[in-house]
């Protein structure tokens, strides 16, 4: 992966690869812009590249063409932006990588993070080298929760893979997260969202770390506006998380990167695999699979529409 | 003062004392998440091997949305509600000495300028600080680099160190005695002292030592690299400053209704792109290298030049909650080594 950044920047084909660099802990990446070959190298791949980088993609787009590091599950936000013409697809080169799951920070709480020394794949799980030794952190308890319903052996849409596919199995269902919820009677719904929205801060972190929250100006942010107050009110809260899943809904691929970066802890993806849901059981369509598909709810097909109001 | 000790088994008849005569807010655990709430007594706390909690106590002093006041139209006149003051005297236990030394200079912000704010003021005056020692600070802690109150707090009435099977308490004020008094505590002895300074030195060895940033942060470069380098990957989310201790920007806005309404302030911060934008259209911050740098100078060279400390207690929340790992720490060793060459 490193000689192909290293090659698309020696040859002038892209202007930056995107990708991810070594955190400030060993239990952590970064988002990093490699522009020059000799940097290259910079570049890192193991069970801490958590981040969804297409969130930059637009931006750099815009500079010229860019190189991209992926993971399967981000190159559908790639599928995404091109489907609803935020990139052009000859303006990205993406590669892909093959990805036995990413690293669940939580999963560390019993580790002293002070004394973390590396992370990294393991036939069984990930392992932990600290000053005490090895720990091998089990699958199911060491991956983020989407990895563990993750069916992608390999990415969707690519130009160079890296890696052998891997063959899946998911552990959990797509939709483990909100059988739960649906079971509730609409009170205690009511209850436990309204529960979860007052912790939130309102710092938007969801929002700006979202590939597929690219308005030019949020509905959130219009001054001298009453769609949404500012104030922190379980009500306001509520209507900005409500009113952001209903904006991404058919095109939310389900990174899970708001419900990682909520600081309040606040289950987003709960939200979102719901409308998930709704989407592929009114209209068929699953975001991040076709680029060539129109955008699910910016287009009205009056013939094939599954449940027309009409009837 | 002197030291003194409880037992962990008297710890919660201790609680319920204090719980009779002030409103106790302590750390809890909410759907996993570690915030500063009122509770009734010690099964609610979380204080057992607990790390700094995700939310400061900042929302307890300036709260995320506060009415500034109400309002009446009948006709042409107006009629201002000012708003109840509600809190009676309180005990927030269980305070991190990085959240307790905000105070300090939250304080200096808000009493800055005529008129102060009285609001905060108010909250200050009727709070009393049960601080507990960080046996076990985090991977992102680095409160002894821009400080010591972690070993001689500030802002605090008591300070607990867990020693395992009892509490070491030193009371620091007056209050702080009278609140020691409503407890079986019993005087600390020889055992208990050094017992305490192991727990302690054990702590320091796993923070940064202290820096020089007094000095050297009063020369860091504007046009410094870094911040083309930050700009990059920053994505302009509010989550440092919202869960840092010692940001104390506001907004203030208005809830009209018809013929009455609110007006309110809450918090905003200098990472939102609108923060600066003025009704000309023009936007002195335009992009997210101006931003990412205000905050760094804010914190560490604007906070000396106008209150003699710095704007940032270590408390490293900032570092844990950035989504892109932006991690402070490193922002300034990259300054510090052309501030120091300069």
């Amino acid at each position: 992966m490193r000689q192909k950044a290293k090659e698309l920047l020696e040859s002038g084909e892209v202007k930056v690869v995107i990708g991810y660099g070594q955190g400030s802990a060993p239990f952590k990446s970064t988002p990093i812009f490699i522009e020059k070959p000799e940097d290259a190298h910079k570049l890192i791949w193991n069970p801490t590249c958590v981040n969804n980088l297409t969130v930059y993609l637009r931006d750099a787009c815009r500079q010229g063409k860019a190189a991209i590091v992926v993971k399967p599950c981000d190159a559908r936000s790639i599928i995404e932006l091109i489907r609803e013409n935020q990139i052009e697809r000859d303006d990205v080169v993406i590669l892909a990588m093959s990805c036995p799951g990413v690293l669940n920070l939580d999963a560390l709480a019993e580790i002293d993070l002070a004394d973390v020394k590396s992370v990294e794949w393991h036939q069984s799980g990930i392992a932990i080298k600290t000053n005490a030794g090895e720990t091998i952190i089990p699958s199911e308890k060491a991956f983020a929760s989407k990895c563990l319903s993750c069916e992608l052996a390999e990415s969707p849409i690519a130009d160079k893979k890296f890696g052998e596919p891997i063959e899946r199995h998911p552990i959990r269902s797509k939709y483990a997260d909100i059988e739960e919820l649906e079971k509730m009677l609409p009170k205690e719904r009511r209850a436990y969202w309204a529960r979860q929205f007052a912790r939130c801060i309102r710092c938007y972190a969801c929002r700006s770390v979202c590939p597929g929250c690219y308005c030019k100006e949020c509905f959130t942010d219009k001054p001298c506006q009453l769609w949404v107050l500012r104030s922190t009110d379980v009500e306001s809260n509520w209507f900005f998380h409500f009113s952001r899943a209903m904006h991404t809904a058919g095109r939310c691929i389900a990174c899970g990167e708001c419900e990682r970066v909520c600081p309040m802890g606040i289950p987003l993806m709960r939200l979102n695999q719901k409308m998930r849901k709704e989407v592929r059981e009114m209209f068929g369509e699953e975001a991040g699979t076709n680029p060539e598909a129109p955008p699910t709810l910016g287009t009205f097909d009056l013939k094939n529409d599954p449940d027309p109001c009409s009837e | 003062m002197e030291a003194k000790v409880i037992s962990k088994q008297d710890l919660a008849t201790w609680i319920d004392a204090l719980v009779k005569q002030y409103e106790v807010i302590a750390p809890v655990t909410e759907d996993g998440v570690v915030v500063f709430r009122q509770v009734s007594g010690l099964s609610e706390m979380t204080i057992e091997g607990m790390v700094g909690p995700a939310k400061s106590l900042r929302e307890h002093f300036t709260p995320p949305t506060e009415t500034l006041f109400d309002y009446k139209l009948e006709d042409l006149s107006a009629e201002v509600i000012p708003p109840e003051n509600e809190e009676r005297h309180r005990v927030i236990f269980g305070a991190r000495a990085c959240d307790a030394a905000t105070l300090l200079y939250v304080g200096a912000v808000y009493s800055n300028v005529e008129p102060i704010d009285t609001a905060y003021f108010m909250r200050r005056e009727k709070t009393y600080l049960v601080g507990l020692f960080c046996n076990k600070p985090a991977w992102s802690c680095f409160c002894t680099e821009v400080g010591d109150f972690l070993t001689n707090p500030v802002a605090m009435d008591v300070y607990l160190t867990d020693l395992g099977n009892r509490y070491y308490a030193e009371p620091l004020t007056p209050k702080g005695e009278e609140l020691i008094g409503l407890g079986n505590f019993r005087p600390a002895d020889e055992n208990d002292k050094v017992a305490n300074e192991e727990i302690r030195q054990k702590a320091l060895e796993r923070l940064p030592k202290r820096a020089e940033h007094e000095t050297a942060c009063l020369s860091y470069d504007w046009d410094h690299p870094v911040w083309t380098e930050l700009a990059k990957k920053c994505l302009s989310c509010g989550a440092c400053a919202f869960l840092c201790p010692t940001c104390h920007c506001f907004d203030i806005q208005e809830h009209p209704k018809l013929k009455k309404g609110s007006r309110y302030r809450c918090w905003d911060t200098c990472q939102f792109e609108k923060f600066t934008l003025m009704a000309s259209g023009h936007n002195p911050r335009e992009t997210r290298k101006e931003r990412t740098r205000q905050r760094v100078f804010h914190k560490f060279k604007y906070s000396q030049e106008r209150y003699c400390m710095l704007g940032c207690v270590g408390c490293g929340r900032c570092i844990a909650a950035c989504p892109v790992n932006i991690d402070i720490r490193r922002v300034l060793e990259e300054l510090e080594k052309t501030a120091v060459a300069k």
